[in-house]
């Protein structure tokens, strides 16, 4: 018998047996009282606390669980990092490990450049790119994640039918287990999968109905008519134009000057990223209520049947052959990264747009009542009511996000298992791999890595908490 | 006035005006919404859809919707066959089976005349389907038949239950006794019992992923469902939860017990716990997901011992040994969500609305 | 009621030098009571002078700082709540929201570990004796607050108990049912003759259903007494403005030999028992000044403001020197502001404190 062994035995007995018969001794219980009887023997170890040390006594006795599973279960292993890292060899036996002082982290910092992981040891390697690749993916995820779980709350949060519905909808793969979703992700993306398959299908349609005679011409007008109905739509309200409308128009124009590349009429190339500005600039410009906005738009529609009459309809939608992507393994292309971030958004979105909508339901509506009185522009409202008074539930949702995405490990090790080669390796894989994936695993290397883990994380939170220093709550 | 900022500041409820007409703001708000909710089911759904076709269909990756499978005779001495539809020059149609190798043309013969082999051009052949639901994806590795004995579903089905319902049931007690304590009594040393766990709050799991792996090791507990099921019991996000809720219970409540004689475990298990009950199935629904779900931590205490392994560690190791057999794994998968999704369908409204309101991850 | 058999008795209740403290602040300062068995004791005071401390003292739902507690003769201090024999009704009422009336009364008996066809009938007799049976089925939440009084003081009732306590029982009802409830628990207690303490802030509440008040500020009993006495001979001038309503007029002036001079110009013989010299305050109730509606009278006032409430007139006037009087006339009179009026003072209806508060005996 082991001494935990003993020690279970032990407790079970006193607990059980002797619980059992203190309280047969000071208490009847009648037969329909066993229920009872078993409720006040659970709570042995309190209702024995009462009678020996009074009132006084129980809060230790109901915290004593709870604080022996985080003694042993958090504080302890937090503290045995520091002394595992200090050690060396295989051996799962805390006496039986080798003092080997600084030599793990010696290892993770032996780089002849410390910006190229390829110039570290091994272990430094490992460490290095899981760092840099987690870092580069907490960088693009956290601000990605946060922006769609506000906007998905403002809009869930919206006088819409069935509100209800959409907020489930959004929770729901928040209750998916990450294998569930590896698999689900997996079948989709597979080379041959539903994604390859409708993307292939729309572009050889595309090609097809762009090979038509006529086409650009049809399309002309089509575009035409839909660019004037919208611009009349955005400037048909007296009190400046509108902003929804806009926003659309805004849109088209983008994608227009994308398929005319009038940059390249000067040899440059670039024409997407001026189409954004060109529509965010018409944007801004209509919900600040700027001056000149309704001039912007007019100018932005004239310059638009320009560069409609530019376009030529059938080369822009002639797409030729889809050749299929092998979305999670082929290596350079960023795809695997990318889906990694899109599956980690779409399965934890719809958690923290939960937290965004209770904060911003908490907002009193009469303060937007008060400020339509005032003639707020909607657009200032939100500037000025929504987002100040959402900060503290954003700083919060910024952190619990910023948390999670470093300690991203199960998406990864399902999804491309940190390939392809070690595009997506994140340093929570490494600690797993180096520890316990490993013929000959190094539990002093990884617990070193932890530490190096939990303070960057320290730091990453601290700065964000200091950033949003005014707003947080926390 | 701009309605795409009306929509961004306002707040629920806001304007009975707005149900008058849809303006462009309802259209871009309701297609943010329809996009975003295909997003989230399709692949959920092409899952389920695919899941149910039989295994030439997945592994000829089928884009249709229906579960479409070919047909296959026992033809008289020559075996079981697929059956083809051969469409003649005239338009007449006839069904057939291969008779020889699939070539540019292919010997076939007619199933009711098996002896009459006629060649005729591959592309006047197409498959005789019927439309019928792969039965056998789900049943094969549940009952262990056609060779499937890898997957040891009630195993893991019995370990993930277990797991989840004698880990929910312990994070329930245990944090319930502690919230009780910091809510409802004054003693010595609360204030450091509380900064205590919200210490434990701010670390993350896997960085003590290692250390914890030894403490595991040294209680013997290490390779046993125990092992996952005790060290995230008590849950810090648990404690202020329900400490939270327990802090709105009139402290007047406990005193009329204690005049009434109860002791106070009875005050906590009559009163106490009645009670909190909305918050204690908040922290139990977020319990049984952390639970149900949970990955890293029982791959690393269990995947010596098939015998312990969780529905989560199967379906991993049953993907990773038949790479090639989607239909099963794709069956398998749909069998893991279900529970959840039918916990989520049932309890939808309370569950999104109960963690808004009180629960923080 | 028999005096002498008291005597032989223990009193139900006795404090001695109770004190308590809550980390450095001090709450109570020494209390000293005796409560007899089937009296009606109300602890009246502001809020903030100890009165719901000290029945939560009795009560056992806090432990004394120093001092005793005996029931019957015994000491209590280390006996918990629930063993002392008491039953408190509560404030918010403290009903277990997720229980059913019935539960409600049945838990304590319960957890007596009672026989159940004990508690039946315990739970019947309460329940008839004050008309909640139709409710036993409902939980608290679907009663009024007139209803969910009667279940808190019926599961004060069911445990049968030595004490009742009552904390400001009545503070949540509306007026109304304020005074109809106000009887009822003075009905309860000519019916069980068990010792009641009832703590208020509400003097009238006090004045009605005690049979003797303890008058309570900052930790330290003022003054004990039956609800006349103390009304008619208060100790000092905080118990006499704490009882009656309008508050009792207070008059300063100086006092030598026994003619007092106020500042408002009055200037009386007072029986004083000690003549002597210093300041003083006068004080009379309102209901005791008399009004003279042809402007003759001992003094000369100018009506500031007035409530004709119909059976009663209060008048709210001024001295000459500011000092303001009100006075509570038993009819209705025709009055106008700024009007002069003549009030007489009788030298009977005097009370008289000295300059450390402390009523001054009168010869009569």
């Amino acid at each position: 018998m082991t001494p935990a062994g003993f020690t279970v035995a032990f407790a079970a007995l006193f607990w059980g047996l002797g619980g059992a018969i203190w309280l047969l001794m000071r208490r009847r219980y009648t037969l329909r009282q066993i229920p009872q009887f078993f409720m006040d023997l659970l709570g042995f170890p309190v209702e024995l606390a009462q009678s020996l040390f009074g009132r006084a006594g129980v809060p230790y006795a109901l915290l004593l669980p709870n604080m022996l599973i985080f003694g042993f279960f958090t504080f302890l292993p937090m503290i045995l990092n520091f002394y595992v890292s200090f050690t060396g060899g295989a051996s799962i036996s805390l006496f039986d490990r080798p003092w080997v002082g600084l030599e793990k982290y010696a290892d993770i910092f032996t780089c002849e450049n410390y910006l190229s992981p390829k110039s570290c040891s091994n272990p430094g390697y490992n460490f290095w790119t899981g760092m840099f690749n987690t870092l580069w993916f907490v960088l693009i995820q956290v601000p990605i994640l946060c922006v769609a779980a506000l906007v998905t709350a403002l809009v869930v949060n919206q006088n819409i039918r069935g509100r209800g519905f959409w907020r489930a909808m959004f929770f729901y793969p928040v209750m998916l287990s990450p294998v569930v979703i590896a698999n689900i992700w997996n079948w989709v993306l597979h080379r041959k999968g539903a994604l390859n398959a409708s993307v292939g299908e729309a572009r050889d349609a595309m090609t097809g109905l762009a090979g038509l005679s006529g086409f650009d011409m049809v399309a002309t007008v089509i575009f035409a008519v839909i660019l004037l109905v919208v611009s009349e739509r955005s400037l048909r309200s007296n009190d400046g134009p509108s902003g929804s409308w806009t926003a659309v128009f805004g849109v088209l124009i983008a994608m227009l000057v994308y398929w005319s590349q009038p940059l390249s009429l000067i040899g440059l190339p670039g024409s997407g990223w001026l189409g954004l500005a060109l529509a965010g600039g018409l944007y801004w410009s209509v919900s600040t209520g700027q001056s000149f906005a309704r001039m912007a738009i007019i100018g932005a529609g004239i310059l638009a049947v320009i560069m409609l009459l530019m376009i030529q309809f059938d080369a822009v939608f002639s797409f030729g052959r889809y050749r299929p992507i092998n979305w999670l393994v082929t290596p350079n292309t960023g795809w695997p990264f990318f889906w990694l971030v899109f599956v980690f958004c779409w399965s934890h979105m719809g958690f923290y747009m939960l937290i965004l909508l209770a904060g911003l339901q908490a907002i009193p509506s009469d303060l937007y009542e008060a400020a339509k009185m005032d003639a707020t522009k909607p657009f200032r409202a939100f500037y000025r009511i929504t987002l100040p008074l959402i900060m503290p539930t954003l700083t919060v949702v910024l952190v619990l996000s910023l948390i999670r995405s470093f300690q991203i490990f199960d998406e990864v090790y399902l999804l491309t298992g940190g390939g392809p080669g070690r595009e997506t390796f994140m340093v929570v894989q490494n600690i797993y791999e180096v520890a316990f994936a490993n013929d000959h695993p190094d539990y002093g290397q990884a617990a070193a890595g932890s530490i190096l883990m939990a303070i960057v994380i320290a730091v990453f939170t601290f700065f964000q908490l200091w950033l949003t220093r005014r707003q947080s709550d926390l | 006035m701009s309605r795409l900022t009306t929509f961004l500041s306002r707040t629920a409820g806001n304007g009975p005006d707005r149900a008058e007409r849809i303006g462009i703001t309802d259209v871009l708000a309701y297609s943010y919404l329809f996009f975003g909710v295909l997003i989230i089911l399709v692949p959920v759904l092409w899952t389920f859809f695919s899941s149910i076709k039989s295994d030439t269909a997945v592994e000829s990756f089928d884009t249709r919707l229906a579960p479409m499978d070919q047909i296959s005779e026992m033809i008289e001495d020559v075996g079981e066959k697929d059956v083809w539809i051969y469409t003649a020059e005239d338009g007449s149609t006839q069904l057939v089976y291969k008779a020889g190798p699939t070539r540019k043309v292919t010997d076939v013969a007619p199933v009711d005349d098996p002896g009459a082999v006629f060649k005729v051009p591959r592309t006047s052949l197409a498959p005789h389907e019927e439309m019928r639901v792969a039965v056998e994806n789900y049943l094969d590795p549940i009952l262990k038949r056609n060779g499937q004995d890898n997957f040891h579903f009630f195993t893991y089905l019995y370990n993930s239950v277990f797991v989840t319902v004698i880990a929910t049931m312990v994070t329930l007690l245990i944090n319930a006794m502690a919230a009780f304590a910091l809510s409802k009594y004054r003693f010595r040393g609360r204030l450091t019992f509380t900064i205590l766990i919200v210490a434990t709050l701010l670390i993350p799991s896997s960085i003590i992923l290692v250390s914890l792996f030894f403490v595991v090791w040294s209680f013997g507990l290490f390779g046993s469902l125990w092992g996952v099921i005790i060290p995230a019991a008590a849950t810090p996000t648990g404690v202020f939860l329900l400490r939270q809720y327990m802090l709105t219970i009139p402290d007047e409540l406990l005193e009329a017990a204690r005049m009434d004689a109860a002791s106070e475990w009875r005050i906590f298990w009559r009163i106490i716990i009645p009670l909190s009950l909305p918050a204690l199935s908040v922290l139990a629904i977020l319990s049984v997901i952390w639970r149900w779900n949970d990955f890293l931590w029982p791959l690393i205490v269990l995947i010596s011992d098939p015998a312990s392994h969780t529905l989560q560690l199967g379906l991993t190791q049953f993907a990773g040994e038949f790479d090639t057999n989607f239909h099963y794994i794709l069956a398998m998968t749909v069998v893991t969500l279900i529970p959840i999704t039918l916990v989520f369908v049932w309890l939808q409204r309370f569950i999104t609305t109960g963690i808004a309101t009180t629960g923080l991850k | 009621m028999n005096d002498t058999s008291h005597a032989a008795k223990a009193p139900a209740l006795q404090l001695s030098d109770i004190r308590k403290s809550f980390g450095t602040v001090d709450v109570i300062h020494g209390i000293d009571l005796e409560i007899q068995e089937g009296e009606f004791i109300v602890f009246v005071g502001p809020s903030g002078c100890g009165k719901s401390t000290l029945l939560r003292l009795i009560a056992g739902l806090d432990d004394p700082t120093s001092g005793d507690i005996n029931l019957n003769g015994k000491r209590v201090n280390t006996v918990p709540a629930s063993e002392r024999g008491l039953s408190m009704v509560f404030q918010s009422y403290a009903l277990y929201p997720h229980m059913t009336v019935g539960q409600n009364l049945s838990f304590g008996l319960e957890n007596l570990r009672m026989e159940r066809a004990e508690i039946e009938r315990r739970i019947n007799d309460a329940a008839t004796l004050l008309q909640i049976d139709h409710l036993l089925g409902r939980r608290p939440g679907q009663l009024s607050g007139g209803q969910r009084q009667r279940v808190a003081i019926g599961r004060a009732i069911v445990r049968e108990p030595v004490i009742f306590l009552f904390d400001e029982p009545l503070s949540n009802l509306d007026a109304e049912l304020r005074l109809q409830m106000r009887v009822e628990i003075s009905d309860l207690h000519s019916k069980l003759k068990n010792t009641m303490i009832y703590v208020t802030h509400d003097q009238i509440e006090a004045m009605t259903m005690a049979d003797r008040i303890v008058v309570l500020r900052g930790g330290n009993i003022e003054q004990i007494g039956r609800p006349l006495d103390l009304y008619n001979h208060p100790k000092n001038k905080f118990v006499a403005g704490f009882l009656g309503a309008p508050q009792m007029n207070f008059l300063e002036g100086t006092l030598e030999g026994n003619v007092i001079s106020l500042n408002c110009g009055m200037v009386r013989d007072v029986p004083v028992a000690q003549p002597g010299t210093g300041k003083v305050t006068l004080g009379i109730r309102p209901e005791n000044i008399h009004v003279n509606l042809d402007g003759h009278g001992d003094e000369t006032v100018t009506v500031q403001n007035y409530e004709q409430l119909g059976a009663v007139t209060y008048i709210y006037a001024t001295f000459p020197n500011g000092d303001t009087l009100t006075v509570q006339h038993a009819h209705q009179i025709p009055l106008q502001r700024g009007q002069e009026l003549g009030v007489s003072f009788p030298s009977e209806a005097f009370h008289l404190f000295g300059e450390d508060d402390a009523s001054m005996e009168l010869t009569r």
